[in-house]
């Protein structure tokens, strides 16, 4: 008899503690008013992953979008349409500008708080202690708030990831499970690509079973790069619970202001031009002799300058001149940059990380330049041009200057080729 | 007064031609690539350098790892002139996560300077390889300071002790912002690749040369400035650092799998004069529609 009460003691207790951590929280980013649109793209990939969680385990947990601001109230309905079962807001004149250390304080107050969720998911409130899941946006916002948040929180954080899966594992670590094999359920496999955009680690958020270390580690948490996920498309039937959160304010973290906010345009507009020129580790043999090749033949075809990611990393030694023109992050192309659609896209020396082939496969023709047939580019493109590109393009150059040639002797305007 | 300063540094793979070496599937070849002061390091050393300049302060430079990131602390001595160097270094913090890594440095900034608290903290934006750009928030938030990342330009007020800070908030698929903001000290601030100092006036030269040339002498004999610090004179809890106290875990590394061949490309051999100039036909065709 003894015996049965104590296995049913120890089974509550493991129940209890998985009950403590329910829900996916979504921290969603305004501006002016205005929802950041990756936020939306965050909001589709986690009705995604709740919609096969609750059907997998049987299970009723909820999408909270977690939104902070002055005068967003009105975006709330919109989170439910874009795939959130619950907004939490919190809408005041102090969360103008999303201050680090204000915005930290709250979010992680409502992430910790019962209460937040007792409209929500009432059945939950009595053990509820934290998140399963956080999502934020892996954006000079979200990249840091989400650092400072887990922080506080006391749990793991994955960033820049592109693709995620939940998943019953069976884990064996040294330290996690002390060389046990254990079986983690509803783990949360972060992908995320590293910076040559050819492998993917997969990061989990595990807690230390491991009775010498024992420690709970949630909410399991990352952020997503912008671009990665589709939005679902907006349902204006959906429906949802939309609750108000008050915050507090500690007097000395008001003292911290923010003066001014000025919208900047991005100097790099790839949008304004029909072709894009851009260039990778190909250009290694000489390069700043191949920066100018490549800037000439986009003068010619007034195009608009690319980069891709490993060359954003000042991996060769330039002038000061042709670094601070073209090794900036504004132009690297791809998902860890920007995706671009021109009509012509001309890849130089680039062999096609998917990171970057994700961020301009899309371009209606598309021809590259690389003595690897091999490349992965290969796959994406129209035109493949095998060869070096110092042979190549001055090849290029010299029909394009020929043909303008021909076309000022018909006293036609030069170089209007790629204009808008 | 003069602040107190300290500046968190990491020793990286050099990515640059000539240092850097990648398999042949695309990947970094860790064990051939050599390892240098990070590049995003060096920009903070020279955000504290500058700092030291112009307000003048003592500076601490910092760093986690092995017995030889003391070459990176050295590099960074010889941009910011440090007058303390601090190397965290012991097989318990090996594989720490940002958060186990956060807790030690806190810990080491706390033991700076012989225990005086800190005005300013500068971490780069990110490291080059790990690329996370967790570490600098999560120390930040450890040691309670007021973090600021992004950040393309500061100056301090040191009357009323407070900074005020410029910096670049990229909004990617939206807008990119240049914010404006106060804060009083202590801060952490996370210095912005596009950070650059200038030294406006010849006063300010003067004291910079003869800082730089006091930061060469330094840093030729670098190991009298150097601290290597271990768990038990950090006082730090075992269970909170290195592989215990991490969150998270690398489960599995994979090669991302090839994209769907979407197209099928005409192929050109380079020195096929005739096929490239049909190439550029094209092009002048399908720009013209």
């Amino acid at each position: 008899m003894a015996m049965i009460t104590i296995n049913k003691v120890e089974n509550n207790h493991i129940t209890n503690k998985e009950e403590r951590y329910r829900h996916l929280f979504v921290i969603i980013e305004s501006l002016n008013n205005e929802l950041i649109p990756s936020s939306l793209e965050m909001l589709g990939e986690a009705r995604r992953l709740m919609d096969h969680f609750n059907q997998k385990y049987n299970l009723n947990e909820k999408v909270i979008a977690i939104h902070l601001g002055d005068g967003i109230k009105d975006l709330s309905q919109d989170l439910i349409y874009y795939g959130a079962d619950a907004v939490i807001y919190a809408d005041d004149p102090h969360l103008k500008y999303p201050i680090n250390k204000i915005f930290t304080k709250i979010i992680s107050r409502i992430a910790t708080d019962p209460n937040s969720i007792r409209e929500i998911s009432p059945e939950y409130i009595s053990a509820f202690k934290k998140p399963r899941y956080m999502f934020f946006l892996a954006d000079s916002i979200g990249r840091h708030l989400s650092s400072t948040v887990l922080a506080e929180l006391d749990s793991g954080l994955a960033s820049d990831i592109n693709k995620l899966v939940i998943s019953d594992l069976d884990i064996k670590h040294q330290h996690k499970t002390k060389g046990e094999t254990i079986t983690y359920k509803k783990t949360l496999e972060m992908y995320r690509p590293d910076f040559s955009g050819f492998l993917w680690t997969t990061i989990l958020c595990l807690d230390n079973k491991n009775p010498e270390i024992e420690k709970e580690f949630h909410p399991q948490a990352c952020s997503i790069i912008p671009g990665a996920f589709q939005p679902i498309i907006k349902d204006t039937k959906r429906t949802g619970i939309i609750s108000q959160y008050r915050p507090q304010f500690d007097e000395e973290d008001l003292k911290i202001k923010v003066l001014k906010q000025e919208l900047v345009k991005n100097p790099v507009q790839f949008e304004n031009y029909k072709i894009i020129v851009s260039f990778g580790r190909g250009i290694k043999e000489n390069a700043e002799e191949n920066i100018k090749l490549i800037e000439k033949l986009a003068k010619l075809l007034n195009a608009e300058i690319g980069i891709s990611l490993p060359i954003s990393k000042k991996i060769f030694h330039l002038s000061e001149k042709y670094d601070s023109i073209y090794i900036t992050p504004n132009r690297v192309v791809g998902t860890s940059g920007r995706k671009v659609t021109p009509i012509i896209y001309i890849a130089v020396g680039i062999s096609g990380a998917i990171q970057h082939l994700d961020g301009m496969k899309e371009s209606d023709f598309i021809i590259a330049i690389n003595p690897d047939e091999n490349s992965p580019i290969k796959d994406v493109c129209d035109v493949f041009i095998k060869g070096r590109m110092e042979d190549v393009i001055p090849v290029i150059i010299e029909e394009l200057e020929k043909r303008s040639g021909q076309m000022k002797e018909k006293e036609i305007e030069v170089n209007t080729y790629g204009k808008l | 007064m003069t602040l107190n300063i300290a500046v968190l540094v990491k020793l990286e793979p050099d990515f640059s031609e000539g240092s850097v070496s990648y398999n042949p599937d695309g990947t970094l070849n860790r064990a051939e690539t050599k390892s240098r002061l990070g590049a995003h390091s060096a920009i903070a050393s020279l955000a504290a350098f500058y700092t030291k300049v112009k307000y003048g302060g003592y500076v601490s430079v910092c760093s986690m790892g092995p017995p030889m990131a003391e070459i990176a602390l050295q590099e960074a001595q010889l941009i910011c002139d440090a007058d303390e160097l601090h190397l965290y270094s012991d097989r318990l913090f090996a594989s720490a996560d940002t958060l186990a890594t956060a807790e030690v440095l806190k810990q080491g900034i706390k033991k700076m300077n012989s225990g005086k608290e800190m005005d300013i903290v500068f971490s780069g934006h990110r490291a080059s390889d790990g690329e996370t750009g967790q570490t600098g928030p999560q120390t930040a938030w450890k040691l309670g300071f007021t973090f600021l990342g992004n950040v393309i330009d500061f100056s301090v007020d040191l009357n009323n002790r407070f900074i005020l800070a410029k910096r670049l908030i990229a909004l990617p698929g939206f807008y990119d912002i240049v914010e404006e903001i106060q804060a009083p000290l202590p801060v952490f601030i996370a210095i912005d690749p596009l950070y650059k100092p200038t030294f406006d006036t010849i006063s300010l030269r003067l004291t910079s040369s003869k800082y730089l040339k006091e930061a060469k002498e330094r840093a030729d004999s670098y190991k009298t400035y150097l601290n290597v610090l271990d768990h038990k004179k950090l006082e730090l809890d075992p269970r909170l650092v290195g592989l215990p106290g991490s969150p998270t875990i690398v489960h599995k590394v994979e090669k991302i799998p090839k994209a769907r061949t979407t197209r099928i490309a005409e192929l050109i051999e380079g020195h096929d004069r005739e096929g490239i100039i049909n190439s550029v036909t094209k092009i002048l065709q399908l720009i013209q529609k």
